[in-house]
């Protein structure tokens, strides 16, 4: 059972409304073809206001490009991206935990809300996961920037999202940690069997992704990673065994 | 540099100016300042007013009034201690003229009336008025123009009085010393002092009034040999103050006492606003520190932009102010005639003065806060320093003080003040209790409920200070409108309750027996009669009165009036006792009342204190010894101050009657004919005390509804002010949900269900808070069972918890305007 979203000659444009006059057009990328499949990692490079994180609110689903059309495949069945709103999370370079809530408490919110009783079984079982178990009564503000990362990263795996989106999530981390982090986020989402697709500066954690692309005056293209090879094999494998 | 700091601060807040938490601060201050400048102003317009007329419409330098006649020796000495003296009298008598009546104030006067000042007169009611010296010559009588419409009388009429017939003569336009007549609105006739020997009426019911023009010096030395020798004589004088003084004070008081509610609210919403401007002002404070600025920086600007932001108010709170102070005058230009408005710039700054003063130490925790701000505190936030409660303890304590200060009821004050904190406890109890067990009992169960229920819990501290904010303004609120619609209630129940139709306020001994046998004989049903005779208090504790009790109340303003003490064997059935203990029948020991209960607690009597009366021109002291409160149902006969039945073979004095008669609708007529005969029975029937009743009622409705719009103003100001102290964190918070695959739709459903659990907590505490205050001060106060009536409960509750809801909601949509997107552009 794998799902994938596949975006199909997507343009992204924004109309520069600021001054009436001289009303001009940003457009950001046109034609752009991307197919994401479950239980892979993506990386996104790129310059500056490239347009990367526009691309994966497009991904997401959670913007409407301005031409061409996404789609999300499950199982087959094809349908529009907003039925993919249930099936991811986010991780982001602000972490964005609740500050009245503790550690456990913040990873256990999605399972609470959809009404899960078991949820702070699961919530203490992911934040072990995240090596995090002995600070599962703190609240965030007494939690370093990297265990508060750590925290969002097993908040968004909790409820088994299909995909996980993140913005540059080792942003505000020293490489160290990030380091430490990008570990434990591709070996949750490989565990999860989750496509993760992450936003980034990095390199090294570009890297460490199966498939690298870089987005740059309006153009996607796809660079080789360090590990291609055996990914172009797992790939291969995966597409004749469709 | 404080000059560029300045232009700094000006251009920071036209950027702020319409953000929400300026503008709602803008909003209570205004409300705030024009409220209490109007009232500060209309009161100074009062005061102004009872100065001019003490100047003017004395009629006398100073005037001497008591119950009896001065001795000849007395009076030699008043002369050698004043240059003239005019002699006048006075009896509250009802003029009867065919089969119609009305009660009066009928005053006797010589030839060499008026003293100071003009009589005008007329010789019919459209002729113009014409200065007279002295006043009508006997067997004539000079009526106001009320009077003459009221009984139809036609110049030339003759009205019996007793035995003697008057023959109208002049209309009464104006009485030089008509101050003396104070606030009252009777209707007025005068006759020759000849006159009044003649109508035999009995002699203690006769006031005396001595008009003295004396120099100022003369002026001290007669209140000295006032105070030694006539105890229990009144005096005023030019220097001194208005008999209506007093009571307008306690209407200073009251008003003041409600003014310290709308400071307590608006303390509150300022509290909520005051965490947005700390959240801002610490941000930029650290930016500029960041930037090498000192921290000095930050608390300039924020007090410049304070300062600025209040200043763009002042010509609105001036302007507004000023047109309200007027329309007030002119309300009350009925009451006080010729009460003038007058722009007064300079108690105008004043008053707004004060109250930026205390919107800054409001305001003070966020200077406070930011002299503390380091640029390390940039990555610590959410640390609430200590000092700052205490700053926030010390404005409440200080609000506290005031306000007990402020009052003249204290024992009123006191519960109030109670009440709220009663309230508050309770609010943050229900809170408490609800988010615990409400969380705990649905741990089990799946559903946003739940889900709700468990953020609230979690987040207890900041959602407290919001259900508290708006719990009080709502209790605050529905205090105020049952007061008014009990009050309004509790006048129709008196009336009804009320035995009798007619009641009979005194009646001297021959006047009752006149009434009993006129009931007799025209079959009318003589319910109650009670003896008392008239007392007046003049020392408690061997101090004069003034001396004992230093703040102004109800209680003392009547003592320092001739009091009715009654006496009896046993406890009437109209009171119960709360303490001491009640004579025993016939005891020896007649030296000893009982005093009502909030008498005493006004006066801060105890059991055992003395009080000294002036009975008949004698002095007797009293020993407290029980204590007694009204207790309804049988009979509307109550009495301030009672003693043993034994004690009246001691006392001489003239003994009266209360008493209540029902009379049945041809009954009526055959009043006149008593009336005619007795025209000093003070009698009043059902219906006029209705007329009183409706006018008290109408007046009191104005007010209440006044304070209420108030309330309500600032009670949406709170709820709003804060909901966007929250609003960031609420905003994150729907973000947060719908980066977990959640629609819009969820967070609409959250955000409703969390308004209608904060709604119940608030519409719970609030009516809890009401029904607890209304069981303290209406039995304590009113003497009334409190019933509660659980349809019209019922109702509020719905009330209360849609409009709370329904403003939360809507005060809450910019932060459902969130999206995952904001999340990440936030940085
Ligand atoms: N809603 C919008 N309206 C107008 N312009 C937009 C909007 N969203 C994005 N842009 C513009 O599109 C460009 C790309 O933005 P985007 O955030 O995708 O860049 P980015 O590649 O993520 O850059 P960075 O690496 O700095 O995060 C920017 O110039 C931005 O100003
Ligand atoms: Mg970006």
């Amino acid at each position: 059972m794998s799902c994938s979203i596949e975006l199909k000659s997507v343009s992204q444009s924004f109309r520069n409304n600021a001054s009436e006059k001289n009303a001009s057009t940003i457009t950001l990328f046109e034609n752009l073809d991307l197919s994401i499949k479950q239980g892979q990692s993506y990386a996104i490079t790129g310059p500056s206001g490239a347009g990367k994180s526009s691309l994966l609110m497009l991904l997401a689903g959670l913007e409407v490009p301005t031409s061409g059309q996404g789609r999300f495949i499950n199982d087959n069945h094809t349908s529009t991206l907003d039925n993919l709103r249930a099936e991811i999370g986010f991780i982001f370079q602000q972490f964005h935990l609740l500050p009245e809530l503790t550690a456990l408490h913040n990873v256990a919110l999605p399972l609470k809300l959809r009404g899960d009783k078991q949820a702070i079984k699961k919530a203490e079982y992911w934040l072990e996961k995240v090596g995090l178990s002995d600070r599962a009564k703190h609240k965030p503000s007494q939690l370093s920037g990297g265990e508060q990362q750590r925290v969002a990263i097993a908040r968004a795996l909790v409820f088994s999202p299909k995909f996980i989106f993140a913005d540059e999530p080792t942003g505000n981390l020293d490489q160290h940690n990030a380091n430490e982090i990008s570990d434990i986020l591709f070996a949750s989402c490989q565990e999860n069997n989750a496509g993760l697709i992450i936003v980034t500066h990095n390199s090294l954690l570009a890297s460490k992704a199966q498939h690298i692309y870089s987005l740059a005056n309006g153009e996607l293209t796809k660079a080789l990673s360090t590990n291609s090879v055996n990914d172009q094999q797992a790939e291969l494998k995966q597409v004749a065994s469709c | 540099m404080l000059n560029h700091h300045m232009q700094l601060s000006w251009h920071y807040f036209k950027q702020e100016y319409n953000q929400p938490h300026q503008r709602l601060l803008r909003w209570v201050q205004a409300t705030l300042m024009i409220f209490i400048v109007t009232l500060t102003l209309a009161s100074n317009t009062i005061q102004h007013y009872l100065q001019n007329n003490l100047q003017n419409l004395l009629g006398a330098d100073a005037v001497l009034t008591q119950k009896d006649k001065l001795t000849p020796q007395q009076l030699t000495s008043l002369k050698s201690l004043s240059k003239r003296i005019v002699n006048t009298l006075q009896i509250n008598a009802t003029l009867t003229f065919n089969g119609k009546w009305q009660s009066s104030k009928l005053k006797a006067v010589g030839d060499d009336y008026p003293l100071q000042g003009e009589l005008l007169t007329s010789t019919s009611l459209q002729s113009p008025a014409t200065v007279t010296r002295g006043g009508p010559v006997a067997g004539n009588i000079w009526l106001d123009s009320r009077l003459f419409a009221s009984l139809m009388l036609s110049m030339g009429d003759v009205i019996k009085l007793g035995e003697e017939s008057f023959i109208v003569a002049r209309v009464l336009i104006h009485e030089p010393d008509r101050l003396m007549e104070g606030h009252n609105v009777a209707m007025r006739a005068i006759v020759n002092k000849l006159d009044m020997g003649k109508l035999a009426f009995p002699a203690d019911l006769i006031q005396y009034r001595y008009l003295v023009s004396a120099a100022k010096s003369q002026v001290l030395q007669l209140i000295d040999w006032q105070k030694e020798q006539l105890p229990a004589a009144k005096i005023h004088h030019k220097s001194g103050s208005h008999p209506l003084a007093l009571f307008w004070q306690r209407t200073e008081n009251f008003l003041g006492l409600t003014s310290i509610i709308l400071f307590f609210m608006a303390a509150i919403a300022i509290e909520q606003i005051a965490q947005v401007h700390l959240k801002k002002e610490q941000y930029f404070s650290a930016i500029c520190m960041s930037l090498g600025a000192s921290n000095v920086t930050g608390v300039q600007l924020s007090l410049f932009k304070w300062l600025i932001n209040i200043m763009v108010l002042m010509p609105i709170v001036a302007i507004l102010s000023s047109v309200f102070h007027w329309l007030v005058v002119s309300w009350l230009s009925a009451t006080f005639s010729e009460i003038i408005w007058q722009l007064d710039v300079w108690l105008t700054a004043k008053t707004i003065a004060t109250s930026v003063l205390l919107f800054a130490v409001f305001h003070s925790p966020v200077w406070l806060t930011l002299c503390q701000t380091s640029v390390s505190k940039l990555f610590h936030q959410n640390q609430k320093s200590i000092s700052l409660a205490l700053v926030k303890i010390c404005a409440l304590v200080v609000l506290v003080l005031v306000a007990v200060n402020y009052s003249d009821n204290g024992l009123l004050t006191l519960m109030l003040v109670g009440s709220i904190l009663i309230t508050i406890t309770l609010i943050a109890g229900i809170s408490w209790a609800v988010l615990t067990l409400g969380e705990k009992t649905t741990q089990q169960f799946s559903g946003l409920v739940p889900f709700t229920l468990f953020m609230m819990k979690q987040r207890l501290l900041s959602k407290s200070t919001q259900i508290l904010g708006i719990g009080l303004s709502t209790f605050l609120l529905l205090f105020t409108l049952m007061f008014l619609k009990d009050l309004g209630d509790t006048m129709g129940a008196y009336q009804r309750t009320h035995d009798g139709n007619l009641m009979v306020a005194q009646a001297s001994q021959s006047e009752m027996k006149a009434i009993e046998q006129w009931a007799k004989e025209s079959d009318v049903d003589l319910r109650q009669a009670k003896p008392y005779l008239y007392a007046k208090v003049v020392k408690i504790n061997n101090q004069t009165l003034n001396e004992f009790a230093k703040k102004p109340s109800d209680s003392l303003a009547t003592l320092s009036h001739a009091i009715r003490l009654h006496w009896t064997q046993a406890l009437p059935k109209t009171n119960s006792l709360v303490q001491g203990k009640w004579w025993i029948k016939d005891t020896k020991n007649w030296q000893q009342i009982s005093l009502e209960e909030e008498v005493m607690t006004d006066l801060s009597l105890t059991l055992g204190d003395k009080l000294t009366f002036i009975i008949h021109q004698q002095s007797y002291t009293f020993t407290i010894t029980a204590s007694h409160v009204y207790k309804p149902g049988a009979g509307s006969i109550i009495f301030w101050v009672q003693m043993p039945e034994a004690a009246i073979a001691h006392i001489n004095a003239p003994h009266y009657n209360m008493a209540s008669l029902e009379l049945n609708d041809d009954q009526w007529p055959l009043l006149g004919q008593l009336w005619q005969q007795h025209p000093t029975i003070r009698m009043v029937s059902l219906q006029e005390l209705t007329k009183q009743f409706d006018a008290i009622l109408a007046m009191i409705t104005k007010v209440i509804s006044g304070f209420a719009v108030m309330i309500i103003l600032l009670a949406i100001i709170v709820i709003l002010s804060s909901i966007n102290a929250l609003e960031d964190k609420e905003k994150k918070k729907n973000s947060v949900i719908m980066s977990f695959g959640f629609l819009k739709a969820t967070c609409w459903q959250l955000n409703i269900i969390e308004w209608l659990i904060t709604a119940l907590i608030i519409a719970t505490g609030a009516i809890a808070g009401t029904y607890l205050t209304g069981m303290l001060i209406y039995q304590s106060q009113f003497s009334l069972s409190y019933q509660p009536d659980f349809l019209i409960l019922f109702i509020t509750l719905t009330i209360i918890l849609s409009t709370v809801t329904l403003l939360g909601i809507y005060a809450s949509r910019h932060s459902l305007k969130s999206s995952v997107k904001q999340l990440m552009a936030d940085t």
